[in-house]
């Protein structure tokens, strides 16, 4: 029988235990210096546009716009998220980030203000208490006469969205679970069928749906928009709750009847709160899809009291593009606002909205 | 309280039948343990009680009354899931306070009866955690409760222990026994595990393959199984099962020749439990091939005249090494003969 003998050991007999601690732990945070750096990196992209829109729309008067605004205000704030990523993955102390952080954030406000705080002004906004701006920019609109007070727009898009979010979250969360839950002839050929649904382009249809709308009299109202879209959007959501609905454990539901409830009672007081995190995201889905509409909106909807706010956006950038960029913009943050806040309050929620519909 | 009857009882599915011909009767205030393998009908036999499956055939009565049309809720069954199915969207008085809410029962008195049979399964003290904050035990606790909240005429058990550890197993055993005794609740539990149904329960119904196979106590079922399936799935170790072929009152075992006085014929099968096998120079030699040591006892495997054949011995006594050479003796009238086509047991006794 051969006898295996290493000529040299592969790793020391005592090895330096501290020094590989070290290595480690050099190692660990250089990974989260280089992750930090690709996605402040990927985020560039994504941020600049809307942090220009930003800029224009507080700095921009009638006229061109200048890039000088924005370059200095990158200037200051790029440095100073530069370097508070720099301290945040070498200093391990809460407290200390925070205390760097308050004050890289008070330097870039003073250097903010001292360089470009003179021409900040809130004159774009004016939109937002008076009606006839674009006559007062370049004498006529060409949007129907007149133009609408922005807060028409405002309404008629509060109300799309949120009927369209009630419609949405009653009718999927009532089919998702018949589906998850009951069999009956055809189930399959109809999850296929809501699939395929989901997949079709439904552009295609915008004509016929058009004409749909005429005979039925209902274009040119927001209600005929609200159906025509939550028919369109409905076969996603109805397969996001299924998957939702799939993850509650048929045992749950046993329960609550063999402890009396009726099935109606157990899916109310039993299962419902159990997709509540499903709920909350479909109808922020819901909502910030129909608040962003504009392809179905800009073909049914037609007088300038129906308009909803894409729609006036649309016609503001329509008549004033090229002459006033700052009432553009400012009138696209007001826009986009309600979707910004609703993104940041439910995001916990957006992300596993996901994971339930992986798993239907 | 109730007397539960279930008479021809036939639960059919699209591609089988999941149970057929059941017929039991539970006395009232009785702990009866549905004993069988994965995919027996025991769960199915379980949701039938409950009302949440409807029997194909057959009928379900409670003190003497056909229940097949009653729905789940209105049976007054209370269950506990293997999984507990807390809900977890309500602390655990709720939980408990839960079954209550459809009975009509003023909120004051709900909470009152809730904490009542709280302190009875000793969760007194975590009526507002939720069920997420609770230990597997505490669940357990929480949905004994919430099932027993409402006084049911029946309380069903499906495998309420298999989710525990093993410590905390035992302790919930006794736990649910103490309970059942206090209420006096007829309660049917389900298991696969032996140790539980025979721990816990007063008679045992073996299931295999939708059908009952045997109901008794356990001392019933470990000494006289009345088919090879109840022989092979009770006791462990199991019981060592060696074929042999019957002729003239004699039956040959491997390389042995055992003379019964039964009229058995063609081929059978002995069944000797491990711990009736002893050593005595007298015995069938055998040859120690495997030494399993189990605490209290030892296991060892033997080759033998009989054929491949375990035997325990105290820990005390046992000095066997693999490789020994030992001879086994074992007292006629505790073996058992089964038909081994049919499965039944023969019944005689063996004569030397």
């Amino acid at each position: 029988m051969a006898t295996v003998t290493f000529e040299k050991p592969l790793s020391p007999a005592r090895p330096d235990w501290q020094a590989l601690a070290a290595r480690a732990g050099l190692r660990r945070s250089a990974g989260q210096a280089a992750l930090l750096a690709f996605l402040l990196l990927v985020s560039v992209p994504i941020i600049l546009p809307y942090f220009w829109m930003l800029m224009i729309s507080l700095t921009a008067r009638t006229g061109g716009v200048s890039t000088d605004v924005l370059w200095t205000a990158c200037a200051v704030i790029v440095p100073a998220v530069l370097i508070y990523s720099i301290v945040h993955s070498l200093v391990p102390s809460p407290r200390l980030r925070l205390v760097t952080g308050l004050l890289l954030l008070a330097i870039a406000c003073t250097l903010l203000v001292a360089l470009i705080g003179d021409r900040l002004h809130f004159d774009n906004y004016r939109f937002l208490w008076r009606t006839n701006i674009v006559e007062e920019i370049r004498s006529k609109a060409t949007a129907g006469g007149q133009f609408p007070s922005v807060w028409i727009a405002f309404r008629n898009s509060l109300v799309l969205a949120v009927s369209q979010t009630v419609i949405i979250i009653t009718v999927a969360s009532l089919a998702g679970y018949y589906i998850s839950r009951f069999a009956f002839r055809g189930r399959e050929a109809f999850l296929q069928g809501l699939l395929v649904l989901h997949a079709f382009p439904a552009m295609t249809l915008i004509i016929p749906i058009f004409l749909i709308l005429y005979w039925v009299g209902l274009l040119d109202t927001i209600a005929g928009v609200m159906l025509v879209l939550a028919t369109i959007e409905l076969p996603f959501y109805v397969f996001v709750m299924k998957g939702f609905f799939d993850a509650v454990p048929w045992d749950i539901e046993m329960s609550a009847m063999t402890d009396g409830a009726t099935r109606r009672q157990a899916f109310r007081l039993v299962v419902l709160p159990q997709v509540s995190v499903g709920l909350i995201a479909v109808a922020v889905f819901a909502f910030i899809r129909a608040w962003e509409e504009y392809i179905f909106v800009r073909t049914f909807l037609i007088e300038n009291k129906n308009w909803v706010m894409s729609l006036y956006l649309f016609w503001v950038a329509d008549d004033v593009m090229g002459v006033d960029y700052g009432i553009v913009a400012a009138v696209s943050v007001f826009y986009v606002l309600p979707s910004l806040l609703l993104y940041v309050f439910c995001q916990k929620y957006l992300t596993q909205m996901t994971i339930g519909g992986i798993k239907g | 309280m109730s007397r539960i009857e279930l008479r021809n009882l036939r639960k059919d599915w699209a591609t089988a039948a999941a149970v057929a011909d059941v017929n039991l009767t539970i006395e009232d205030g009785a702990f009866v343990a549905v004993l069988g393998p994965s995919g027996c009908g025991k769960t199915t036999t379980l949701l039938m009680l409950a009302g949440i499956y409807n029997p194909t055939t057959g009928d379900i009565a409670f003190d003497g009354a056909r229940v097949n049309d009653v729905e789940a809720r209105d049976r007054n069954v209370g269950i506990v899931c293997q999984s507990y199915a807390l809900y977890p969207n309500m602390s655990v008085l709720e939980n408990i306070m839960f079954p209550l809410r459809f009975k009509k029962v003023e909120r004051a008195e709900s909470k009152r009866r809730a904490r009542e049979i709280a302190a009875l399964v000793r969760i007194d003290a975590l009526l507002d955690r939720r069920p997420s904050q609770l230990s597997g035990g505490q669940q357990q606790r929480v949905a004994l409760a919430r099932a027993l909240v409402k006084r049911p005429h029946l309380l069903l058990l499906d495998e309420p222990l298999s989710n525990l550890d093993a410590a905390l197993r035992l302790t919930m055993r006794t736990e649910i026994r103490r309970i059942q005794r206090e209420l006096g609740v007829t309660t049917v539990l389900v298991t696969h595990d032996q140790i539980e149904a025979t721990t816990m329960a007063d008679r045992i119904i073996v299931m295999n393959a939708g059908r009952v196979e045997q109901e008794g106590t356990a001392k019933d079922l470990y000494e006289r199984p009345r088919t090879l399936f109840v022989a092979s799935f009770i006791g462990s170790p199991p019981i060592n099962l060696l074929d042999g072929e019957a002729e003239d009152g004699l039956v040959k075992v491997h390389q042995t020749t055992i003379a019964v006085a039964a009229p058995a014929r063609g081929a059978v099968v002995l069944g000797i439990r491990p711990e009736q096998l002893h050593v005595d120079e007298t015995g069938t030699p055998a040859r120690v091939v495997a030494v399993e040591p189990m605490g209290r006892e030892v296991l060892y495997t033997t080759d033998s005249a009989l054929g491949i054949v375990r035997f325990i011995e105290a820990g005390s006594e046992a000095h066997h090494r693999e490789g020994d050479s030992v001879a086994l003796r074992f007292s006629p009238e505790d073996a058992v003969l089964f038909d081994k086509t049919s499965g039944l047991r023969i019944d005689a006794r063996i004569a030397a």
